[in-house]
């Protein structure tokens, strides 16, 4: 519902339109005066239905205007606290109408103001809401899909040092086994002698086995091919001697993932072997580390899993790819935002038409002066011919 | 003296073009005659906002949007408040489109 001072605005506008028009219509050839009638009669109804000009008929009488508060209406406005004349304060009035206030919660505004206000801001508010939960929530799920992937590597790595500890261990507790694997140390001494031209490793192997108390036994574990020999015996140079060339380094790093995960050296992939059945398959080698190999099958059996972590990880790749694709860039977030506003509410959206006189910024803090405007907010019109503005963005 | 075109996007501007059209369609009217008229509206509203209306409002809000093309600014507030002489009006969402002032009195 517009202010008085507004319809008489709107009204006056209107009038003089019809009278500025009317030399086109009448005169001309034009359609004629009755066209001209229609055309006001049709312009003001559609604004009485909108609520913009209040009726003719209304505005003579200026009685039927609903104003909150007032008591001369013959129609009670309930919303009111009862006012009552002496000759209805009786106890039984009193009894019955003093409750009224009480009842009614707060005075209702205007049927149209209370529809369109309750209904624009809820939603106004409600639009912004929930994308941002939405893309919160996505956030955290999406966030949280790499998560399990990403811890799978570490218990691994930190059961190798701990492998490398028990590795000691069992050496230490190997002395005693070294006992009982003496009957195999020339089987070891033959695999040593095998490869050719690896005296020195042979030499080295002759001071294990004689020495004895370093407790650094040359294998702990292995296969049977010879090249996996060699590799540890290059291992073992490289931890005992010190040596840090490339290429044994990178031996020994292959063979210290290789010598962690015991029978499974050869294959870091493919088909997952069973541990027990590869040591089956393996020489005579793993007899006298029987025990010893009973710590790395504490140690290997998490080693499948290795292999499992290893093939998850282009999987949890895609799916960050996938996340890199589609949520930082939100693309639709504002579109869908703002266009179902605007195809939702045309007819409630709040909507100020004005002529700018000046529109500043300093930094985020806008200024702008406004004049001769029209606005329509909360199913209201309301003119003005100064509006200044100041937003923060 | 050119026209905007601004306020035919108002409730009263909305209203003359919906007549205006059924007019049209009806061919009650001829469509020059309706751009005429909707000419003169254009003058009418402007100079009664101008002379009639005595108003001063205050605008206070949080900038979503702004947008300068064609020396048209469009700004889109949120949790805008209207300070009137006597009232004041809270909105959640309100679009000012607002022309440039001196292309008008050119």
């Amino acid at each position: 519902m517009t202010s008085s001072t507004t319809s008489a605005v709107y009204i006056h506008v209107i009038e003089d339109v019809i009278n500025k028009v009317r030399d086109e219509f009448v005169n001309n050839g034009g359609p004629g005066e009755s066209v001209l009638n229609e055309l006001q009669a049709l312009w003001e109804t559609k604004m009485m239905i909108a609520g913009a000009i209040v009726g003719r008929a209304e505005r003579s009488s200026g009685q039927k205007q609903p104003a909150p508060g007032s008591a001369i209406t013959p129609v009670h406005d309930l919303n009111v606290p009862y006012e009552g004349t002496e000759e209805y304060e009786t106890p039984t009035a009193d009894m019955l109408f003093p409750p009224t206030p009480l009842q009614t919660p707060l005075p209702t505004p205007l049927p149209g103001t209370a529809d369109g206000s309750m209904y624009n801001i809820p939603t106004g508010g409600s639009d912004y809401l929930t994308p941002v939960n939405d893309s919160g929530g996505n956030a955290d799920v999406k966030g949280g899909r790499p998560s399990p992937y990403m811890q799978s590597p570490s218990p691994w790595a930190n059961q190798r040092t701990p492998l490398s500890v028990d590795v000691n261990v069992a050496y230490v507790e190997g002395r005693d086994e070294v006992d009982r694997g003496t009957s195999n140390q020339p089987l070891t001494q033959d695999f040593f002698m095998m490869p050719p031209g690896k005296r020195k490793r042979e030499d080295f192997a002759t001071q294990y086995n004689n020495g004895g108390g370093g407790g650094y036994i040359p294998q702990q574990d292995g296969a049977g091919d010879p090249t996996s020999e060699v590799a540890k015996t290059v291992e073992n140079q490289a931890n005992f001697l010190g040596r840090h060339d490339s290429a044994t380094k990178a031996k020994s790093k292959i063979l210290a993932h290789v010598a962690t995960s015991s029978s499974k050296i050869l294959q870091l992939d493919g088909p997952i072997p069973d541990p027990f059945d590869d040591m089956l398959s393996t020489p005579n080698i793993y007899n006298y580390q029987g025990v010893v190999s009973d710590d790395y099958n504490v140690a290997n059996t998490p080693a499948p899993n290795d292999l499992q972590a290893a093939t998850p990880a282009p999987v949890s790749q895609n799916n960050t790819v996938d996340d890199d694709e589609d949520e930082p860039l939100n693309e639709d977030d504002d579109d869908d935002d703002l266009d179902d506003v605007d195809q939702e509410e045309l007819n409630t959206q709040h909507l100020v038409l004005a002529q700018f006189d000046k529109v500043t910024r300093t930094k985020s803090r806008w200024k702008c002066t406004l004049k001769d405007g029209i606005m329509h907010i909360n199913n209201k019109d309301i003119l003005f011919n100064k509006a200044t503005g100041e937003f923060d963005f | 003296m050119a026209t905007f075109e601004l306020y035919w996007r108002s409730t009263i501007g909305m209203c003359l073009t919906e007549t205006l059209d059924e007019m049209v369609s009806s061919s009650t009217l001829s469509s020059e005659l309706a751009i005429q008229v909707l000419v003169q509206f254009d003058k009418c509203m402007t100079e009664a906002l101008e002379s009639q209306v005595k108003r001063k409002v205050s605008i206070k809000g949080h900038l979503h949007t702004y947008r300068f093309c064609d020396n048209v600014w469009t700004f889109i507030l949120q949790d805008a408040l209207f300070k009137n002489e006597d009232s004041q009006e809270n909105v959640g969402r309100v679009k000012i489109v607002a022309c440039d002032s001196k292309l008008l009195s050119q």
